[in-house]
């Protein structure tokens, strides 16, 4: 407890001196746990979910950074890999090739690299992963785009 | 001196040298076509040991100290092949699934590829220089001694390192395949430093998955799938068969795991248990472990191994637990000692309230699997009675029956020998139902070999397992010596003898597929042929018209002439009246 308190107090500290950084990512502590914390992330170039901003949840367990955070997306979205009513993602360092010295930040990178690449052979979105496996490129393009502007993107005007 | 009594004489068990049941005695019968009818490579050692004297052992069976001298020994070797350290060694193997030989092989071929795969660096990398150090998983800044690395030279401080070793051992057998924490680096990190590294209790759980290791990973190993038993078995692919008989007294099948299953194949063997599991429901009824008396309809319990069942007192009405035929009937008059394993005889008799039950809730199918499997579960119980009975033997009945006939323990070994026979026997013959069943019922010929073997066996094994139970408690519940004891041991360990004999055929039989049945040809059953045939038992008294005089052989065999069946001039097979053609060896009815 004290263990994982610490290290995310440096987590903390390292992200108050990189926001500059890494433009792409803001991670925010919750005021009040140090367990809880919300990540915005721009939605990768030259995918369909360029232009959008993701909100993300972590959820940190005690025995951090032994055991890694569960991490979900708060902002609806269309991917193979993510569940699309509860924002569950499948990723394999958020599960058995989860290493210590992963930080939030890094994890934040490895999701933004998954919304780049999805993998559809193992899908929590099964939609989504039947497109990209039949050859429907276009198909899951158009609707990964029509979700990203509609949850995705800040309403006009 | 054809009533059944006579056959339970010890003198009598001697001269019962028909070729199927006495194996090496048919060979010096005078008799002059005997030797046709032996079996193929009757074992003639009467050796002590009546469960594994079999072809010789292609297995080892291995405690947990064997299990560690093999693993230390591979390790080693490997070491000093590739002079790489004992830690690097254990890597490779465990990668490699404990195969030397694989190791050997991938290692000469590409020594370089190996090692990245698994992470053993050629050369080792220090710790960064530098005074202090900050650690790759709590951040921390610590002086260079209290950190510590694997191969790669990534720092973490002991407090990390702990935490991440513990988390990976309690995580399951993965912490065999440790890998630096730095997600950048694939080092492996060695036994050393886990046991270095871990506490107590971690230790001792990876110390356990290193060994499971070694028999789960290792595709000569395996372990023995009795429940709470701790030896594995190393066994030599190739020759032989797949039976392995376990030191805790589990016989099992390599292949397949399933508890052994001679003479049937491993995927009749999983299709009856599919079949099974798909019928269990219907089946529930068939299991119960009571029926009603055919008499007087209270409800028996059997409580003995053997399959004659006597009601309680004021009934007492003897009868077969298979079929509920009166016992008094599974004579010559329905066709054998005991008709009873012929699904036919079974149905034909369907006079009897179960049957007639049966009937109504089942459709032709399931009524035939019911005969099937019902005979194959009541041989497992029997079986798993008879394990319950030779325990008690050994751990109280010996010692009592030592001390009432006087006689030291260690003459009393037949009676432990009998009951190793009995519940190997109801092992086989639980089986043959499995192999029954799987038998295309268009193989006319080969069903009725099939049965009447069966039945045999069935008689035989009823014989031995009566002698062992019921007579044997008659010299328990004596006050003094019995005159006869002699005789009872020398019936008992001649009964133990031929019913080996006879069994080891019948497994040798149905493995080949009765696959004699169809060499017979027209001609007459002389020369070669391996007279398997169902008429071997019966010719010895029927070659001649002397069939019915009473020797032993004919007591037990099935007189089925009086029901208008013929009986072959050549093999003695018993043929249906319509039949122009003999079944059995295609000779045409003279
Ligand atoms: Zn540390
Ligand atoms: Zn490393
Ligand atoms: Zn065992
Ligand atoms: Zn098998
Ligand atoms: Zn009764
Ligand atoms: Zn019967
Ligand atoms: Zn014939």
């Amino acid at each position: 407890m004290q263990a994982s308190r610490a290290r995310l107090f440096k987590e903390y500290k390292e992200v108050q001196r990189e926001k500059v950084a890494d433009p792409d990512i803001q991670l925010v502590c919750d005021d009040s746990n140090i367990f809880k914390w919300t990540a915005l992330i721009k939605g990768p170039s030259e995918t369909p979910y360029e232009g959008g901003v993701f909100q993300l949840a972590f959820s940190v367990p005690e025995q951090y950074p032994l055991q890694p955070p569960q991490v979900r997306f708060l902002t609806k979205i269309f991917h193979p890999n993510v569940h699309f009513k509860t924002g569950e993602i499948c990723l394999d360092i958020l599960k058995n090739a989860w290493s210590p010295a992963w930080t939030l930040q890094s994890v934040c990178r490895a999701i933004i690299a998954l919304m780049a690449h999805p993998e559809p052979d193992s899908p929590l979105n099964c939609d989504s992963g039947n497109l990209l496996r039949s050859g429907d490129v276009r198909g899951f393009q158009s609707m990964a785009k029509m979700y990203t502007r509609l949850a995705a993107m800040p309403k006009k005007g | 001196m054809d009533s059944e009594d006579d056959m339970h004489d010890a003198n009598d068990v001697e001269s019962v040298d028909d070729g199927f049941y006495s194996g090496e005695t048919a060979m010096d019968s005078d008799d002059g076509d005997a030797a046709d009818y032996d079996f193929i490579d009757n074992d003639s050692d009467d050796s002590d040991d009546p469960i594994s004297h079999r072809s010789q052992q292609n297995y080892t069976i291995l405690n947990e100290d064997d299990i560690h001298l093999r693993q230390e020994d591979n390790i080693k070797k490997i070491s000093s092949i590739l002079s790489i350290s004992n830690n690097a060694a254990a890597i490779l193997l465990r990668h490699y699934n404990w195969s030397v030989s694989k190791v050997n092989d991938e290692w000469f071929a590409n020594e370089e590829k190996v090692r990245r795969i698994v992470g053993l660096l050629e050369e080792p990398r220090a710790l960064p220089s530098g005074k202090e150090l900050t650690c790759g998983i709590c951040f921390d800044v610590y002086p260079c001694d209290s950190m510590s690395s694997a191969a790669c030279g990534h720092p973490f401080c002991v407090t990390c390192w702990q935490g991440y070793i513990s988390t990976a051992i309690n995580d399951g057998p993965g912490c065999l395949m440790l890998r630096c924490p730095d997600p950048s680096c694939s080092a492996a990190i060695g036994q050393d430093m886990i046991i270095a590294l871990a506490s107590h209790d971690d230790r001792e759980k990876y110390e356990r998955y290193f060994l499971r290791s070694f028999v789960e990973d290792n595709r000569k190993t395996k372990w023995c799938p009795a429940p709470g038993c701790d030896y594995a078995v190393d066994f030599i692919v190739g020759g032989g068969t797949f039976d392995v008989n376990c030191r805790c007294s589990y016989s099992f099948c390599w292949n397949c795991t399933e508890e052994a299953h001679r003479p049937v194949d491993c995927d009749t063997v999983s299709k009856w248990i599919r079949k099974n599991s798909a019928e269990s429901e219907n089946m529930n009824w068939i299991l119960a472990n009571s029926k009603p008396c055919p008499k007087c309809k209270r409800p028996i319990e059997k409580n003995q191994g053997c399959m004659h069942i006597t009601c309680t007192p004021p009934c007492k009405f003897e009868f077969c637990w298979l079929c509920l035929g009166a016992w008094s009937d599974h004579g010559e008059r329905t066709g054998g000692f005991y008709a009873c394993n012929r699904y036919d005889a079974a149905k034909k008799e369907g006079a009897y309230d179960d049957t007639e039950k049966r009937r109504e809730m089942a459709k032709n199918s399931l009524e035939r699997y019911t005969h099937f499997y019902e005979r194959w579960a009541t041989n497992q119980s029997s079986r798993q009675k008879a394990l319950a009975d030779l325990q008690q033997m050994q751990n109280i009945h010996l010692e009592k029956l030592s001390d009432k006939q006087c006689q030291p323990e260690s003459q009393l070994k037949f009676i432990t020998e009998a009951w190793l026979q009995i519940v190997e026997c109801r092992r086989v013959l639980k089986w043959t139902y499995a192999y029954g069943y799987y038998l295309p019922a268009h193989e006319h010929a080969k069903r009725q070999l099939f049965e009447y073997l069966q039945g045999e066996a069935e008689s035989g094994l009823e014989r031995l397992h009566q002698c062992a139970e019921k007579e044997l408690s008659g010299y328990l519940n004596i006050d003094g010596p019995s005159k006869d004891f002699n005789e009872f041991r020398m019936k008992l360990a001649g009964l133990t003898s031929v019913t080996r004999n006879y069994f080891e055929n019948l497994v040798r039989a149905l493995e080949n597929g009765l696959s004699d049945v169809d060499a017979h040809g027209g001609t007459s059953r002389t020369g070669g042929s391996r007279g398997l045939g169902a008429g071997s038992s019966k010719s010895r008294g029927g070659s001649s018209s002397s069939r019915n005089k009473g020797t032993a052989p004919t007591a037990r065999s099935r007189n089925i002439d009086d029901s208008g069946h013929w009986s072959c001039e050549y093999c003695t097979f018993a043929n249906a009246k319509s039949a122009t053609v003999c079944q059995m060896c295609q000779q045409l009815r003279s």
